[in-house]
């Protein structure tokens, strides 16, 4: 089995168990998706349908954790994505169960009737803004120039042939170049550029703030972003660490066989799971925090009209970029601003430019 | 400041803006001299339209309340220890005044209650704190 066919198997109990566990880490007021004022967030409703959710996404997860183990053996790339395809839109489908009930609940008995619907903004928030923690990218790049140094220093000595990426031994080869060298290095700075570039954009974007208790979400937000950040940060140093190992073995500094093959997966795999520890545990914090019973809160505004599906973002009159997404801890796109398409046209464009360079090289 | 404002609500939302700014400069939760944030960043911040902000912004400018400098950005430029106001605002302010205490008026709520609902107002506002802090900021006043 490829590293990519075990990471491809690996991810679908972990996504499975992240999608189930999700509604525990949303804010009371965003339930599924749906924007739900302070005085119904203990409704009947919502209490029914998180608890169909657990049950129906943890079929979903049982089911596909049992696929993934039944088709293990076979070794194929191709299968563990179109069971982790089939989970996701499985998943998506139970969110979008859960939503029609409590819209219908929500629109028939008119919960945000007469209620005063207030947006906050922090102006310290700007004045004296959250400092995007640039140190924690030292770890990335220091590992990103070592991948340099060692290749500059093994280039001349290698083979007129080299393996293509991290493929069994025996695949397919393809002739040295430096873009087939030092391919990993060029993934390695597209990765670190991309997701820095997209953490700065969510530094600028605005906070996550409840109306009913602004100064201290403002206070929760600040603390979530920075731990994130950090986690984030670690996780990049770690896929880079990844990506290095990844190069030594093209470089034929080492050679792992059977299992030890996954070798290089392993920084990758502990970064993601410290990322996911950390939004957990900030989703809950948040959550614990933000709890204040019998308290008169006032009501955020009702902008599921935004939220297609109560996933994708739309709103033309909001200049944000990135805003924080609705399920989860996490931060989606605002696709009614242009800019937010520059984003992607950039993120795409990249992938492809990287696409003809690799087929240019024969890769 | 927490600023607060309903996107939805009857009243226009750059003078809401206006409004709750000129609100904090009175209760002394922005001094003479703190900063706002950049016309495009309230904008994200409230999801709002810039232009919006602008004009609320503008607004303040006109009043005398905001300095906007191309390098310092948006700063409260006074407060209630800044002096007293330019000629001719008391007379308008006064104007504006009346109309509001008229519709409490008529609406029947007793003068003794809207008297206390103004001292009530007044209380919260931070006007400076003895003669002789207000002499040296009135001292500034040419």
């Amino acid at each position: 089995m490829t590293p990519a066919a075990l990471a491809g198997y690996v991810a679908v109990p972990v996504f499975g168990a992240l999608m189930c566990a999700a509604p525990a880490f949303t804010q009371p007021t965003l339930q599924f998706g749906v924007r739900i004022p302070p005085a119904h967030s203990g409704a009947a409703v919502i209490r029914r349908e998180r608890r169909s959710y657990y049950w129906r996404s943890a079929a979903v997860a049982v089911c596909c954790a049992a696929a993934a183990i039944i088709f293990w053996r076979s070794g194929s790339r191709w299968l563990p994505r179109i069971i982790l395809l089939l989970e996701v839109a499985a998943d998506v489908g139970c969110i979008w169960l859960a939503r029609r009930k409590i819209i219908a609940a929500k629109t028939a008995e008119g919960w945000y009737a007469g209620l005063r619907q207030t947006v906050v903004a922090d102006t310290s928030w700007r004045t004296q803004p959250q400092r995007f923690p640039v140190r924690w990218l030292i770890p990335a790049i220091g590992v990103i120039a070592a991948t340099i140094v060692i290749g500059a220093i093994r280039y001349p000595h290698l083979p007129a042939h080299l393996a293509a990426g991290l493929a069994p031994p025996g695949s397919r080869r393809v002739a040295r170049s430096p873009v087939s060298a030092f391919a990993f290095v060029i993934a390695q700075l597209y990765v670190t550029g991309m997701w820095t570039g997209l953490l700065v954009l969510t530094y600028r974007s605005r906070p996550d703030i409840d109306p009913a208790d602004p100064a201290a979400s403002v206070r929760r937000y600040r603390t979530l972003l920075d731990r994130f950040a950090k986690a984030a940060l670690s996780l990049l140093a770690l896929v880079d660490l990844t990506l290095l190992l990844a190069a030594l073995q093209v470089w034929q500094l080492y050679h792992l066989h059977g299992a030890g093959a996954a070798l290089p997966l392993v920084p990758t795999g502990a970064g993601v799971l410290l990322l996911i520890a950390v939004a957990v545990w900030a989703g809950r914090d948040r959550i614990r925090r933000g709890q204040r019973p019998g308290q008169a809160a006032a009501a955020g505004r009702d902008d599921d009209r935004f939220w297609k599906a109560g996933l994708i973002y739309v709103n033309r009159a909001d200049p944000a970029i990135v805003v924080p997404a609705r399920i989860g801890v996490s931060w989606t796109l605002n696709l009614g601003n242009p800019a937010a398409w520059l984003v992607i046209a950039v993120i795409i464009g990249t992938v492809a430019g990287l696409a003809v360079l690799r087929i240019a090289a024969g890769m | 400041m927490l600023l607060s404002i309903e996107p939805d609500g009857p009243v226009a939302i750059y003078q809401q803006i206006r409004d709750r700014i000129v609100e904090a400069i009175a209760d002394g939760e922005l001094p003479a001299g703190s900063g706002l944030p950049a016309t495009r960043q309230l904008a994200v911040d409230l999801g709002i339209n810039f232009h919006t902000v602008n004009k609320a912004y503008d607004l303040l400018r006109q009043e005398g309340l905001l300095r906007i400098g191309r390098k310092s950005g948006a700063v409260v430029a006074r407060d209630a220890a800044g002096g007293a106001p330019r000629p001719g605002w008391e007379q308008d302010w006064a104007g504006r005044l009346r109309t509001l205490l008229a519709e409490a008026a008529a609406q029947g709520l007793p003068a003794d209650d809207i008297l206390r609902h103004c001292q009530a107002a007044l209380a919260g506002f931070a006007f400076p704190s003895s003669p002789a802090e207000g002499g040296t900021a009135a001292g500034a006043w040419p």
